[in-house]
């Protein structure tokens, strides 16, 4: 049953992290698009930005791991 | 590499400035920068001035002006056609230019009218004959009828057919009959024929019912149906006969002027660049001067040519760049052959100021060793290699699908060598047909060392930008950010080996020491960084741990890429296998093309550049002109 709760916490870890990221990357995706059309040059800061919230999910993903592993 | 600039500024006498500025746009190499004499400083003579041209100097910029703007309209009005350049010398036949333009546009706007209206022509005869051609069957079938008048209608809509044929019937009292037939645009044409007495009754009806009555130019209106078509037909030639003629001497016009106006007109845009480059410059009563900006490889060349073309005349001086004109001087960025094509990656950001660095030898440096470190896959390494020496060479063409492709190749090369480390050919088919074994570290079996390489691997990428800044800051005496920077680059190091104190305890690493210097430095980096500086060192760990990307997203490659052999295998069927593992594979090249692209750029944008780079900088933009 332990493992069980180990492996539903690690999920739990990474999974809530990914949702963040993913509501938070369709917000900034959606204003990117439309900030591309308008000014073309601003392509690597929109890249930046979108790219900026996978740090909740890659830290979840080591939570996942310390919990996983350790 | 951001090349070094001079700050220049050129002298010469007044009556040299016009050929000056000429050899300086001919050479492209030379930015005027008019702020940069500041015309309020004690040093600056009182008598110099913006330079404002005479009235002769005005009188000759209208003049060319004008020329150039009936020479553009003429070659407007040209045949469109890629001939030579005329390599004439405009200036000892300006006046002579001048008359013929005058009398050329006139003529060529006459011929392009002439074609414009004799292309109408044809385009309603062709029609017409095209509508007549068609009745021409339907007219055979009408009875014989001496007293019998024929109108042609168009009826767009076919539905409106028995509407239209109801109200004929009707107001003629049943004495006329439509016949109709289908053009190539889905609607109707239809022949009308009634007697005489009938017909100013149907054309109102048809007029009432809103179907337009299709008419013949006047000349064609009293013949018979076949006698029209002909007639037709031999006008419609004659016009043809005649826009041809008239398109063969336009063309013979254009053959034999257009090199010479092409030409006058490039002159002519040059002299005027010139007039427009004055106000760049700066004068006394009989002198000029202009500042600006040149590599500073260029200056002992282009002082050499002022020398050799004005005998002395015309001075070339470097100034020394002071530190309020660092923000002013303009970037110009050229790299090795090996780092240029990471160009691509780096024109995605703004330029880096003067004083700051070019992105792109980091990029060269940094991005295949991680893009390596992600995929790590011989097999995909292979097949990576083959497209970029695919899009390197055929797309020659496309500068940045071609330098995409040499970006790719030097990927592909990291690809297989972290492959070979990590022991990947295609996820674990080469431990299955080849026998092939990690030579350092299976990362799908070795999750925690992997994190720990990954991350000691962010944490000299994140201090390298750290020193770099410190470097940077210290070199433009801006004493304080260097010091910050540096206090930075020792904490991350203290609380790393406390870090590894505390969870692994080993006899040469006392944590005591370590808190006692966290605790003395904590102080020095909030009064060198402000309040926010402990904020910033947090920040800092988490760019750090960033990195764990690496082997999060290797993992999930080399994951996919078993699933796709065991599944493959899983079929039963050599050739069915086959296809499952390769779509499979395919699709995860293609998340292994993307992702470690993605991933790469953003640990160097946000993670590794964020530390030392100044970006805003102002883009060189030379005076030149382009060859004729």
């Amino acid at each position: 049953m332990e493992k069980v709760y180990i492996a539903f916490a690690a999920a739990l870890a990474v999974g809530l992290p990914a949702i963040a990221t993913a509501w938070a990357q369709s917000r900034i995706g959606a204003a990117g698009s439309g900030t591309l059309a308008e000014k073309p040059e601003l392509t690597g800061t929109i890249i930046i930005l979108v790219a900026i919230p996978e740090t909740m999910v890659i830290l979840g993903f080591v939570v996942a791991s310390m919990i996983l592993l350790m | 590499m951001i090349i070094r600039m001079a700050k220049v500024d050129i002298v010469g006498p007044k009556d040299d400035l016009m050929a000056t500025l000429e050899l300086l746009r001919g050479k492209g190499v030379f930015q005027p920068d008019p702020e940069l004499l500041n015309l309020s400083r004690d040093d600056v003579p009182r008598a110099l001035s913006s330079l404002i041209l005479d009235e002769n100097e005005l009188r000759e910029r209208s003049y060319f002006a004008d020329l150039q703007e009936r020479i553009r309209s003429l070659l407007d009005l040209f045949p469109k056609m890629t001939g030579e350049v005329s390599a004439l010398q405009p200036l000892p036949v300006i006046d002579l230019l001048d008359e013929l333009s005058e009398r050329h546009l006139s003529e060529v706007s006459s011929l392009v009218e002439r074609l414009r209206e004799e292309g109408e022509q044809i385009d309603g005869l062709q029609q017409d004959l095209q509508f007549w051609s068609l009745l021409e069957p339907l007219y055979a079938k009408l009875p014989e009828h001496s007293n019998l008048e024929l109108f042609g209608v168009t009826i767009r809509r076919p539905e409106d057919l028995p509407a239209l044929e109801r109200e004929l019937l009707q107001r003629s009292h049943g004495r006329c009959q439509l016949s109709t037939a289908t053009i190539e645009d889905g609607s109707l044409v239809g022949l009308i024929a009634t007697d005489r007495s009938t017909a100013d009754v149907l054309r109102g009806a048809l007029d009432d019912v809103r179907v337009p009555e299709r008419r013949l130019p006047e000349e064609f209106i009293g013949l018979p149906l076949p006698d029209r078509v002909a007639s037709l037909r031999r006008r419609l030639s004659e016009k043809q006969q005649e826009h041809k003629s008239v398109e063969e001497r336009l063309e013979r016009l254009s053959t034999e002027w257009r090199p010479v106006y092409v030409r006058a007109e490039a002159w002519l845009t040059e002299r005027l660049a010139l007039y427009g480059a004055t106000a760049a410059a700066y004068a006394t009563r009989h002198c000029f001067v202009i500042d600006g900006w040149m590599a500073a490889a260029q200056v002992p060349v282009i002082e050499q040519q002022l020398a050799e073309v004005f005998r002395g005349r015309v001075m070339l001086q470097q100034l020394e760049i002071l530190e309020e004109d660092i923000a002013r001087v303009p970037v110009a960025l050229r790299n090795p052959t090996y780092f240029a094509p990471f160009e691509i990656f780096s024109r995605l950001l703004p330029l880096p100021k003067y004083s700051s660095f070019d992105p792109t030898p980091f990029i060269g440096l940094f991005f295949p060793v991680l893009f390596g470190m992600i995929l790590g896959d011989v097999g995909y390494g292979l097949v990576i290699a083959f497209l970029a020496a695919y899009l390197a060479k055929r797309m020659s063409h496309r500068p940045v699908i071609c330098n995409l492709g040499k970006v790719l190749g030097i990927a592909a090369v990291y690809t297989m060598l972290f492959g070979l480390l990590y022991g990947e050919l295609f996820g674990n088919l080469g431990e299955i047909w080849l026998d092939m074994h990690p030579l350092w570290i299976d990362r799908a079996k070795a999750l925690l060392p992997m994190t720990v390489f990954v991350l000691s691997v962010g944490t000299m990428h994140v201090l390298f930008g750290l020193l770099l800044g410190a470097w940077s800051a210290l070199r433009h005496q801006q004493r304080r950010e260097g010091v910050f920077r540096l206090v930075m680059v020792l904490l991350v190091v203290l609380v790393i080996l406390f870090g590894i104190g505390h969870f692994f305890p080993q006899p040469w690493l006392a944590t005591g020491p370590l808190l006692v210097m966290i605790a003395i430095l904590l102080p020095v980096l909030v009064a060198a960084g402000g309040l926010l500086a402990p904020l910033e060192l947090l920040k800092t760990f988490g760019n750090i741990i960033s990195y764990v990307r690496i082997m999060a997203i290797g993992l999930s490659s080399v994951l996919l890429a078993v699933v796709a052999n065991r599944l493959g295998g899983l079929t039963g069927n050599l050739l069915t296998g086959i296809l499952v593992a390769g779509v499979l594979h395919g699709f995860n090249l293609l998340l292994g093309l993307f992702a470690p692209t993605v991933h790469g750029l953003r640990l160097h944008y946000v993670e590794f550049f964020s530390k030392f780079l100044d970006l805003g900088g102002r883009r060189f933009e030379p005076w030149g002109r382009k060859p004729p």
